[in-house]
C-alpha cells in the first residue's frame, strides 16, 4: 500500500481535525525515506522542504549548537515547513538507522488548496495549537 | 506515453530529463555508451510512492542490463546551461540486482526533495515543483576514467583538456585524487602531459557500493592514459561536438580496452 498507515498520521496533531477520508489522502501523499547513522537530516538555517514522521530509529537534535531532546518513533517534525517553506530551525542527525514517512511542500500545498474541508481542518488544528502556545483555554 | 524506454528512445527533456536525452542523442549518434534505460519522472514519481506495480515494471525493465548498475538523477532542469545543478542530485553506484532499482530510485527522488535542493533551487530562482528522471546502465569496473572538457573551461583555448585517474571516474569527480591532466591541440598533438598524484582508486564492491583502494606506490604518479588512448579521446571529443555542439564537459571511461562515454553536457562555466 502506498503512502504511510493512516493510523500513524492521524496522530499528528496538525491533521487532528480532519476526517477518515481526508487523513487516508493525506497519508497516500507520504514516501518512505531512510537515513543512515550519522547523516543530516535537517539543517539549522536551511530552507525546509518537508514534513517527517519517524517509523523507527533515532535522531538528536540541536539548536544554535545546543542539544535538545532526542527524537524517536513517533516523533514528527518539520510540519510549519508545509505551510511556509521557511528555514529550518534544528539541527537533526540520525544516530541510528532513521526510516521516516516524508511529505513534501509541493505535495501537500496542491491537496490544500484543491479541497476546502483539508484547509478548514487544517486551520482548526493551528488556531489551537496557537492558543495552546499563549496559554488561552481552547 | 511510455514512462520506461531504452536510452535511444529518450528525446523529451520535460520527461525524461536532460540527461537521459543527452544520453539518448549520444547512442542515436552512434557513441559507445554502457547500455542503459530511462524512466520518466512520473514512473520516478510512482516507484517513490511505493506503487508496487511501478517498482515491478522497473525491475523488470532493468532485467536485461548487465549488473551491476549505476542509477542516476536526470531531472528536467538539470544540467541547463544557465545553472548546474552538479552535486544537487544523486548518483548511486554498483546496484547488484534489478530489485534494489525501486530503492535507489526512491533515494533519487528524495536527493531533489531534499532541503539542499531546495535551498539551491530557491537560490536560482527557482520555485517549481522538481520532477526528476532516472537513468539506469550497466556499470562498467574501467582500469581508468575521468573527465574531459573539449574546449579549455578555465581560458577558452581551442584544445581538449583530460583529466584521468585509476578505477571509477568519481575519484576525479569528487576530487579524491589529484588526476593526471593531458591537453590535446584540435589537430590531435599533445600538448601535455602532467601526471597527477593518485593515491586511490574507487572500485565496485561485490555486495553493492564501492570502496576506497590504496593505489600501488608505482602507479600514483606514473600517467594513467596513454598516448593511443588520448587519440582515442580526442576523437571521442570530435565525435561528441559534431552530435552535440562545441564546448562539451564529458565524463568517460576505459574498460576492457574500450572508451566509453558516459555523460555529456554543455560547459556551464567558462572563465575570461
Amino acid at each position: 500500500m502506498p503512502g504511510a498507515p493512516v493510523e500513524v498520521i492521524q496522530q499528528v496533531p496538525l491533521f487532528a481535525e480532519l476526517g477518515e477520508e481526508d487523513i487516508a489522502r493525506v497519508a497516500r501523499l507520504f514516501k518512505k525515506r531512510e537515513f543512515i547513522p550519522g547523516e543530516t537530516v535537517t539543517k539549522e538555517g536551511s530552507g525546509g522542504a518537508a514534513f517527517f514522521l519517524i517509523e523507527s530509529g533515532q535522531a538528536e537534535v540541536s539548536v544554535n549548537g545546543r542539544p535538545r531532546p532526542p527524537l524517536k518513533a513517533g516523533d514528527h517534525f518539520g510540519e510549519i515547513a508545509l505551510i511556509d517553506g521557511a528555514e529550518r530551525s534544528a539541527t537533526i542527525t540520525a544516530t541510528t538507522d532513521l526510516v521516516c514517512y516524508g511529505l513534501t511542500f509541493w505535495d501537500f500545498q496542491p491537496l490544500v488548496q484543491g479541497d476546502a474541508a483539508i484547509a478548514w481542518g487544517l486551520l482548526q488544528s493551528l488556531v489551537g495549537r496557537l492558543r495552546a502556545a499563549e496559554g488561552e483555554p481552547q | 506515453m511510455r514512462t520506461i524506454v531504452p536510452l535511444a528512445d529518450a528525446r523529451e527533456d520535460a520527461v525524461f530529463g536532460s540527461k537521459a536525452v543527452g544520453l539518448g542523442e549520444a547512442v542515436r549518434g552512434g557513441l559507445p555508451l554502457p547500455p542503459g534505460v530511462a524512466l520518466a519522472g512520473s514512473i520516478v514519481e510512482e516507484v517513490a510512492s511505493g506503487e508496487e506495480e511501478a517498482i515491478r515494471m522497473v525491475a523488470e525493465s532493468v532485467s536485461d542490463l548487465p549488473v551491476p548498475l549505476a542509477v542516476r538523477s536526470s531531472a528536467v532542469d538539470e544540467d541547463g546551461a544557465k545553472a548546474s545543478f552538479a552535486g544537487q542530485h544523486l548518483t548511486l553506484l554498483n546496484i547488484r540486482t534489478p530489485e534494489e532499482v525501486g530503492e535507489a530510485v526512491r533515494e533519487i527522488w528524495w536527493s531533489a526533495n531534499s532541503d539542499s535542493a531546495i535551498t539551491y533551487r530557491q537560490r536560482v530562482g527557482l520555485f517549481a515543483r522538481p520532477s526528476v528522471g532516472v537513468v539506469v546502465q550497466s556499470l562498467l569496473d574501467p582500469t581508468v576514467a575521468g573527465v574531459m572538457f573539449t574546449q579549455n573551461p578555465v581560458n577558452g583555448a581551442d584544445e581538449r583538456v583530460i583529466e584521468a585517474s585509476w578505477g571509477l571516474g568519481e575519484a576525479v569527480v569528487a576530487a579524491q585524487v589529484i588526476p593526471d591532466l593531458f591537453r590535446i591541440a584540435r589537430s590531435g598533438e599533445i600538448l601535455e602531459r602532467t601526471p597527477g598524484l593518485k593515491k586511490i582508486a574507487i572500485r565496485s564492491l561485490p555486495e553493492g557500493g564501492t570502496y576506497e583502494e590504496q593505489v600501488p606506490a608505482e602507479l600514483r604518479e606514473a600517467l594513467c592514459v596513454s598516448d593511443e588512448e588520448l587519440g582515442r579521446l580526442h576523437a571521442l571529443a570530435t565525435r561528441c561536438e559534431e552530435v552535440y555542439g562545441p564546448a562539451r564537459d564529458i565524463e568517460w571511461a576505459i574498460a576492457s580496452g574500450e572508451l566509453y562515454l558516459l555523460q555529456c553536457r554543455a560547459v556551464t562555466r567558462t572563465g575570461g
